[in-house]
Parts: structure tokens; C-alpha cells; sequence
């Protein structure tokens, strides 16, 4: 199952994230939004929007779900932790 | 270039302490407290210490900014106001920053952003610092609401007057009655009322618990 985290470098709560599927061995993919520049930046920020609706993280996509916020027990259940 | 808008600036140097000592009386007028999870807390403020220094402000750093100054005011922290009935929901704010007065263990909501459905009371003031004869404008997330003290009933009240859309919670109280600070219509606070035909403004429950005055949404 393909996993991404959108995450901002700032944020407490992606930081929790991050550190909970490398705790757990995910694969996943990781975007952060606040690190990029320009035109790659704005993409990436458009693509957030779509997928949750607003600009807040961290944003998780396990397949077709997308869990907004560090939801722990989601996550579990998604990605049978 | 500077903003044509009012925006609070830190000196240089501005701590984690500094920060703390600046947000806790005005988040306590709101209904809220910083997290019982102190390592939590540091590493926030940390983080926005780091945004000030950067951009400028101490912007949420959970939310990113979408470059247009007067829009990103609203995550600048704490941005309780533009959320609170949302964050009245979840007994936090988005970060978990600050939690409800009411909450017995900040900790334990780390992570929970889901609003449940339904009405949610909302904490806008004090009530021992809201005395009998207050007429004033309390933010509600999207909206702005007049709220006002007669004896010992609080009632809230549409702040928008229907005649010209002055704001009644800049007014002031005549008994029972919100009049407006630009041309004097009058609403009655008890059911938003006026003498005006088709006029009325809306109006929403009140309670005070633990202090606390409530708006319910």
C-alpha cells in the first residue's frame, strides 16, 4: 500500500508522525511542503488543498484514505500497526 | 514595505518563556490553558520562536501560510478567536498548543483533529471580568457576536445592525436594549428584536459554568 506524508519542518505533530512509521518500518513517501521552493512549493501546496481541503499537517495518504492530523490510532488501523 | 495592518511584533532575542508569559492571560480570557505536556509546549514554542525569526510573526506550525498577510493573521498564534467554534469542539487548538480550561489532561488529546458534529458552547469571556452593563463584540470563528451583561444574565446577539450594519457590540446598553453606535436603532438582547419591521438579528443561547460564560453554536 503506497503511503505519503505531507509534513510542514516546523510542526510538532509531523514530527510525531515521521517518528511513528519509522518506528513502525513504513515505506513512505515525504514531503515537506515548507522546504521546498517556488513553483514545486505552490504545487505541492495545491495538492494538499485537493486532497484534505485545507493547508494544515501533517497530512497522511494510506491508498485512498487521507487522514488529516497525527491521528495515531487511524493510522494503526490503516497500515495494520 | 510595511502592512497597512495592525500586527504584533517580538523583539529580537524573544524566548520560549517570553512567549509563554504573553499568551497565558489572553489565552485565559478564552477559556484556555497551555498543555499539561510541557516538553510538548517548549517544542511548540520552539518552533514558532524559529517562524518569528524567519517570517516574522509566530505563525502556526501546523498551517502553512498562503502569502496574503491579511488571511495569514488568522493562524498567527494563538489563534483561538478565528476558530473557536472549532476548537471549542475538539477542547483544543489545532496544535494542541492550548487546551480547554476544562480538560482534565491535555496530553491526552495529542493528535485528535476530527471537529465532532453538533453544537459546541463556546468560552468568549470571564464572567467576573464581563461586569452588569457590558455590551461588547466576542469572535466566533467565522462570525462576530454582541454579547452583553444585564444584572446577572449574559445574552448574545447578532453584532451586525440591520439598518446600515453597525457593529452593536460597540454600542451600548439601556436596559434590556443594544443600540447601535451609528444611528441608534435598538434590539431588544433578550430575543434580537426591533422596532424596525423585518429587522430582527439573531440570537444564541448563553450559560456560565466554572467562571466561564458560553455561546452556544
Amino acid at each position: 500500500m503506497q503511503v505519503r506524508l505531507f509534513a510542514l519542518s516546523t510542526c510538532p505533530y509531523c514530527r510525531m508522525a515521521k517518528r511513528f512509521l519509522d518506528d513502525g518500518s513504513v515505506q513512505y513517501e515525504l514531503t515537506e511542503v515548507d522546504s521546498l521552493d517556488g513553483q514545486e512549493k505552490d504545487d505541492a501546496i495545491a495538492e494538499v488543498r485537493e486532497i484534505s481541503g485545507g493547508a494544515s499537517f501533517p497530512v497522511i495518504v494510506v491508498g485512498d484514505e487521507v487522514i488529516v492530523g497525527f491521528n495515531k490510532k487511524r493510522i494503526k488501523e490503516l497500515l495494520d500497526l | 514595505m510595511s502592512a497597512a495592518f495592525p500586527r504584533r511584533r517580538f523583539p529580537e532575542g524573544t524566548t520560549v518563556e517570553d512567549l509563554r508569559s504573553y499568551m497565558e492571560p489572553f489565552v485565559r480570557q478564552l477559556g484556555y490553558r497551555f498543555n499539561d505536556d510541557e516538553e510538548f509546549v517548549a517544542e511548540v514554542l520552539g518552533s514558532e520562536i524559529e517562524i518569528l525569526d524567519s517570517a516574522g510573526d509566530v505563525y502556526c506550525p501546523c498551517r502553512v501560510r498562503s502569502g496574503n498577510p491579511k488571511e495569514d493573521l488568522k493562524i498567527v498564534c494563538p489563534c483561538i478567536p478565528f476558530y473557536a467554534d472549532q476548537f471549542a469542539k475538539l477542547q483544543k487548538c489545532w496544535c494542541g498548543l492550548f487546551v480547554r480550561t476544562d480538560v482534565e489532561d491535555g496530553s491526552e488529546l495529542h493528535g485528535v483533529i476530527e471537529v465532532p458534529e453538533g453544537p459546541a458552547d463556546v468560552p468568549v469571556a470571564l464572567a467576573d471580568e464581563f461586569p452588569p452593563g457590558t455590551l461588547r463584540t466576542v469572535r466566533l470563528g467565522k462570525r462576530d457576536v454582541a454579547l452583553a451583561r444585564v444584572g446577572d444574565e449574559f445574552f448574545a446577539l447578532g453584532n451586525v445592525c440591520r439598518h446600515a450594519f453597525g457593529p452593536l457590540g460597540q454600542g451600548f446598553l439601556d436596559g434590556h436594549t443594544a443600540v447601535c453606535p451609528w444611528h441608534g436603532w435598538r434590539y431588544d438582547v433578550r430575543d434580537g428584536t426591533t422596532d424596525h419591521p423585518g429587522a430582527d438579528v439573531a440570537t444564541y443561547p448563553t450559560s456560565v459554568r466554572d467562571g466561564y460564560v458560553f455561546i452556544t453554536v
